[in-house]
């Protein structure tokens, strides 16, 4: 056995161990920012697969909404798969506001985060009586609702029908004292790796999707933040009680409802999070991006990050995010006959994926990766 | 009146199809407790066989026959290696399982018979029974509706005369004093998956046998919801409940959407759910269920 790294938590060296890790994540953010600002694709054998901002901002949208799933499936253990709904009523929340009203995106958040936390409790209500199966149930036929809703005729004039709403009169401009163009042209000084990072200072469309990416990751890490910080505290443990056992997180003096409530809550509050970066990103909110189609996705980046792990979301947006285009993207195989490649693939993965990580990794993608960590790091917690 | 007499036949016609699939939930539901939302991409995969064999120049009712012994065979395989071994009072990982098997067929049947809707060859008489001024009943009403009735009369049957039957009611009844007992749970439970997608493809080649309706990989996403609320209002552990609640679905969608001025007509899948959110609350066991007690 190779020999294992033990750590002390609450020493001076967990703390440089923590502190080492955030900033190795920061930088190869940032590294992965600038190599792929402009349209970046990898190659393998004859096919591209596409890695740019717009990507991976669409991955942070997800990351947020499949966060709150972790709240509300993963920590309280309601089966709740209508997060579509509350994704698509952030994105035209926000829409609305920006192109009817020319607000500003981040502005639209102050009216989306408290308007998708009401409907989220209003509609957590029933789920006080509904329980399991049924639960999951009716929150699938909220999500399938969701397209009819947006396309009915007397809300045209707010949600632009079955067309969409566009919302491309509002520009992200990066401020000017960032220093991208300096950073740019660096990275680019670096031997041997420097072609990695394009040539030349960045265009305005370059340096306004850079500090989109910038804004969002923020946006993301305070959910992440707060979540992390509410999964810690007194509602946090109720919740994983009632989770655990319903019956006995009662008995021990828990209000089911009001946790219940407040979980459904802040779960709907961040999937209207995602739904305002994703229509911050794609500059359109379409009826059809959100419908119960986009809920299973979400369930698949759930399971597939892990359930009850707020990392796992992350890993889960990027699979949404990733899998379908690079699927759809892969125009030869040499051993699978084309036919299977055009198609649907992206779906089959990601249906193949769901099934294949329930029955062999119940916990996800992160909890095999904490197993393969613990054969190096060892953690101890701070009374051992 | 012509048109409410015409509208409550096709509440008759779309409630017999919603029926079908409701029974296959029904099935599924009161054998292992779990609602099965691939239920309906199963159905759809199976009617697609339907499709192809016809092609291949199988006569129309044969071709029925072998895609629902098809289908019946194709669950009892995923019961086997998919279901069987989560433990059946967890729910989430069975919910997981069920929607991975929706994204998995629904791809599946895209990627083999492509998006483009195809027509799907006649199963019943085509015409009407009967024209009075505008009021048409046609023979595909009639014929849903009986086979319907037909379907639910041999289940009715298989389920109480039946040794098999007399199993499966034993297992849905109480799984541990059925093991104690002898029956072997394994076997009765893929029976169950077996009938549910047999009758599931009928209802699917009966659903796009419908002459305005033609046959595609999306088909179902709606009658899955439908069907699920059939089943949920009927009781989802009832068999003739489904047939009221799919009745009572269809009607809802095409006679009260469309009478009561306020409600746009989008809104009938919206309505479905309203239906469902006031069921689970007021009544979670449906009209003709069984009430759950859960013991302390």
């Amino acid at each position: 056995m190779a020999a294992k790294i033990h750590i002390q938590e609450g020493t001076a060296t967990y703390r440089k161990y923590r502190i080492a890790m955030w900033t190795c994540f920061i930088i190869s953010l940032l590294l992965v920012a600038f190599a792929y600002v402009d349209v970046g694709t990898i190659s393998i054998g004859s096919n591209k697969y596409n890695l740019s901002l717009i990507r991976l901002d669409k991955a942070i949208a997800f990351t947020i909404a499949i966060l709150g799933l972790q709240v509300v499936v993963g920590y309280t253990g309601q089966i709740a798969l209508g997060q579509s709904f509350f994704f698509g009523t952030g994105a035209y929340l926000s829409a609305w506001l920006v192109a009817d009203h020319s607000w500003p995106f981040l502005m639209t958040l102050l009216i989306v985060i408290p308007s998708c936390f009401l409907i989220g409790m209003v509609l957590g209500l029933p789920a006080l009586r509904i329980r399991g199966l049924y639960l999951a149930l009716l929150t699938f036929g909220l999500a399938a609702v969701f397209p009819s809703l947006v396309k009915l005729d007397k809300l045209y004039t707010y949600t632009g029908g079955a067309g969409g709403k566009l919302t491309s009169n509002y520009k992200f401009v990066a401020p000017s004292w960032l220093p991208f163009d300096e950073v740019a042209q660096g990275l680019q000084k670096i031997p041997f790796l420097g072609g990695y990072f394009g040539d030349g200072p960045l265009s305005d469309r370059e340096e306004s999707r850079m500090w989109k990416f910038i804004l969002f990751s923020i946006i993301a890490a305070i959910c992440f933040w707060l979540v992390s910080n509410l999964i810690q505290s007194r509602p946090g443990r109720a919740m994983r009680a009632i989770r655990d056992n319903e019956t006995s997180a009662a008995t021990s003096g828990i209000n089911l409802a009001a946790t219940k409530t407040l979980s459904f809550g802040v779960a709907s509050a961040l999937g209207g999070v995602g739904g305002v970066v994703y229509v911050a990103e794609i500059g359109i909110a379409s009826p059809d991006d959100f419908s119960s189609l986009l809920a299973i996705y979400l369930i698949v980046g759930l399971v597939v990050g892990g359930v009850g792990t707020l990392s796992g979301a992350l890993i889960g947006g990027l699979v949404y995010a990733l899998i379908p285009d690079w699927a759809s993207s892969t125009q030869s195989i040499s051993f699978l006959p084309q036919r299977w490649l055009q198609g649907p693939t992206g779906s089959l993965i990601l249906g193949l994926l769901l099934i294949i990580l329930t029955l062999f990794l119940p916990g996800g993608v992160v909890t095999g990766w904490r197993r393969v960590k613990k054969r190096f790091f060892q953690i101890d917690s701070a009374t051992s | 009146m012509d048109l409410l007499l015409q509208r409550v036949f096709d509440a008759v016609t779309n409630g017999s199809t919603y029926a079908l699939l409701a029974v296959a939930m029904v099935l599924i539901f009161k054998a292992t407790t779990l609602i099965n939302f691939a239920q309906g991409e199963q159905a759809m995969l199976g009617a697609f066989v339907v499709l192809q064999l016809w092609d291949w120049g199988i006569p129309m009712w044969g071709a029925v026959v072998i895609g629902m012994c098809f289908s019946g065979i194709l669950a009892a395989f995923l019961e086997r290696t998919l279901i069987r071994k989560f433990d059946p009072t967890d729910h989430l990982p069975l919910v997981i399982i069920t929607l991975g098997l929706f994204l998995v067929i629904n791809a599946i049947a895209a990627i083999i018979w492509r998006f483009d809707p195809k027509s799907f060859p006649e199963l019943f008489p085509s015409g009407n029974a009967f024209a009075i001024n505008n009021v048409r009943l046609s023979w595909y009403t009639i014929f849903a509706f009986t086979s319907c009735v037909i379907v639910l009369f041999v289940l009715q049957t298989l389920l109480t005369k039946t040794k098999i039957g007399l199993a499966f009611r034993a297992v849905s009844s109480n799984i541990e004093s059925s093991r104690l007992s002898g029956i072997k749970i394994g076997t009765t439970l893929q029976f169950g998956w077996a009938l549910a997608a047999a009758a599931g493809t009928l209802g699917a080649s009966i659903y796009a046998a419908n002459p305005v309706l033609q046959i595609e990989p999306s088909m179902m996403l709606r009658a899955l919801i439908l069907s699920v609320t059939a089943a949920a209002l009927g009781g989802l552990d009832s068999l003739w409940g489904a047939l009221i609640g799919g009745l009572t679905i269809g009607f809802v969608q095409s006679v009260v959407v469309q009478y009561i001025p306020f409600i746009p007509n989008e809104m009938s899948l919206s309505a479905a759910v309203i239906v469902l959110l006031i069921v689970l609350i007021f009544r979670p066991s449906g009209v003709l269920g069984t009430r759950a007690v859960e013991r302390v």
